[in-house]
């Protein structure tokens, strides 16, 4: 197994005072789909900044495929692509325009570049608005050809910071389709952060959560879930009345959390529902207890993000991350 | 490097009001301010038209103009993502900080290309000598170099447009006021004469001067050592500050 990045102890200080990073330890595999989530200002895109060696950290240590990214940076460039949160093209030219000048600066040989950047446009469905102004583009056109952009010298990992912020469900549906294509042709690494949960749920293999600078959580979207142990099971009854030892019965078993009934609604709250409904329903059964319906309800990642990450976001994001996306809705994204 | 002249050309390609709009201060100072003080005669020229005299002088505030703003662009692609994306290219800091000048040069020619024949009309005697004309195109080029790098530093100490704006005027002006670019630093009180000396704009205007309309180019070498010895100062100065914008 390939460790496409590692972090070890990374601390970031501005100035001197706020501690955007405080201690973070990071470990990603390689070909994973590597989702970062946190509320606003708790350090992801400082993460990512440092990792796409824009500036360094205060101490500790990060590494891309084995290269420092402090020491070795220009090697680290050579295999990243990078999709910043803000607008990243120019839009006052052309879509191909905009990938032959990045192609150009990526220093692409000539040879075959025409055909990299036709590539590009095709996989990211952009073949017919080509030699149109960036300017007519939608938010959804001009994210994808942001991504075309950091295909052009097929990374290794694909750094995306809040790739659909801003876009409307369609477009962002759009882009993930084309993301997850091009990542299965190349194999590529992807590491995104991201406040949408539910695009962290679908397309991610793994998931961090980070909270003030520290990682609080780390693991596949389901074992997230699992996590909270707090999975509910609800029976719909044909009589009202339960007789109080049936509770007393289930109350007892020791995966059951607590139980509630109003009307002829139980629920059972326990930690796996899964494991728990059948021995719950022989209970039921037993005790003669009839059941017309049962649903199960498993906690969502707003759930888990909200167990460990949700004191701070309340406390909202500053004016810095509200200027952007009002500035970014000004140009076309929203 | 040379990706971001082609940027530049490419963006004036699809849009051109830019170099249009920006060419009607200087075309004022000729057309009007030139032509107003000519009848004057106060200003000793040393026998040139007054409007000849001044001509190398508009001709390099306008492009220098152009150059000093351009680091207004660098601080809209901070606000933007695309300085950051041309961080994480693998290509050297140092080409982009160059590259971002040297294509700013490219627009400043433009404006050349536009004011000379402005001038032409205005009845500005040029030399018509090809080598001086692109030795003064060069010249143009690598003092709006330095320029485009001194933006970049004010761009990397003034993060937001507003201030650069005021920044930016409150450069250009004195430049182009403490220069030979109106009149001879002689007629300057002494204090300003020194401040004179150490503006890179008088050489320019200076070499320019000598190149474009009245043929002495007898300090074009130590005006040509002055000018790059400042871009070699201000491209270095850039390089460093560069890695503040960043953060």
């Amino acid at each position: 197994m390939t460790i496409a990045i590692e972090v070890n102890g990374l601390v970031k200080v501005y100035s001197g005072k706020v501690r955007a990073l405080d201690g973070v330890n990071l470990k990603v595999k390689a070909g994973d789909v590597f989702a970062l989530l946190g509320p606003n200002g708790s350090g992801k895109t400082t993460l990512m900044r440092i990792l796409t060696t824009q500036f360094k950290p205060t101490s500790g240590e990060a590494s891309i495929f084995g290269l420092d990214v402090i020491r070795r940076d220009a090697e680290v460039r050579k295999v990243i692509s990078y999709v910043p949160q803000e607008m990243s093209v120019w839009t006052d030219i052309s879509g191909y325009e905009n990938l032959l000048i990045y192609a150009k600066i990526y220093g692409l040989p000539s040879t075959g570049r025409t055909k990299v950047i036709r590539e590009a446009l095709e996989g990211m469905g952009l073949d017919s608005v080509a030699d149109n102004l960036v300017k007519t583009y939608s938010g959804g056109m001009i994210r994808r050809l942001e991504m075309a952009c950091a295909m052009l010298i097929r990374p290794r990992i694909l750094f995306l910071d809040e790739p659909t912020l801003g876009l409307d469900p369609t477009a962002r549906k759009v882009v993930w389709e084309k993301l997850v294509s091009f990542k299965k042709e190349f194999d590529t690494t992807v590491f995104f952060n991201t406040h949408y949960m539910d695009e962290a749920d679908i397309y991610s293999d793994e998931i961090a959560i980070i909270d003030r600078g520290r990682m609080v959580k780390f693991g596949t979207a389901d074992e997230l879930k699992h996590s909270i142990k707090k999975e509910v099971i609800q029976f719909i009854l044909t009589n009202h009345i339960v007789a109080e030892n049936v509770l007393k019965m289930i109350r007892s078993m020791d995966f059951v959390s607590y139980v509630i009934i109003s009307n002829s609604e139980l629920n059972v709250v326990v930690k796996d529902a899964e494991t728990a409904l059948p021995v719950v329903m022989e209970i039921l059964r037993n005790e003669g207890v009839s059941v017309k319906k049962i649903s199960m309800t498993r906690p969502t990642l707003d759930d888990v993000f909200l167990k460990y990450a949700g004191a701070i976001s309340l406390q909202g994001g500053g004016i810095r991350e509200i200027k952007q996306i009002r500035s970014m809705s000004g140009k076309g994204y929203i | 490097m040379f990706a971001m002249i082609e940027l530049e050309l490419r963006r004036l390609k699809h849009d051109r009001t830019e170099i249009y709009t920006r060419a009607i201060q200087p075309i004022l100072w000729l057309a009007v301010y030139g032509t107003v003080m000519s009848h004057v005669k106060a200003i000793p020229t040393d026998g040139i038209p007054y409007l000849d005299y001044i001509t190398p002088g508009v001709l390099l505030q306008s492009t220098i103009f152009v150059s000093v703003f351009y680091g207004l662009t660098i601080v809209w692609e901070r606000e933007t993502g695309i300085l950051k994306k041309l961080l994480v290219a693998p290509a050297s800091r140092y080409a982009t900080v160059i590259g971002r000048s040297v294509a700013s040069g490219v627009r400043a020619i433009f404006q050349v290309l536009i004011i000379i024949p402005v001038a032409l009309l205005i009845g500005v005697d040029f030399i018509f000598n090809p080598l001086y004309f692109l030795t003064a195109i060069l010249i143009i080029f690598l003092v709006s170099g330095g320029f485009a790098a001194i933006s970049i530093l004010i761009a990397s100490l003034m993060k937001t447009r507003e201030r650069f704006m005021g920044i930016g005027q409150a450069i250009i002006m004195p430049l182009f006021f403490v220069s030979n670019s109106l009149y001879p630093i002689k007629l300057m009180p002494t204090v300003l004469q020194y401040f004179a000396y150490f503006n890179p704009l008088t050489y320019a205007v200076d070499a320019v001067r000598g190149l474009l309309i009245s043929g002495d180019i007898r300090n074009l070498l130590p005006d040509i050592a002055a000018i790059v010895i400042f871009d070699v100062a201000m491209f270095a100065v850039a390089s460093i500050s560069f890695s503040k914008i960043i953060e």
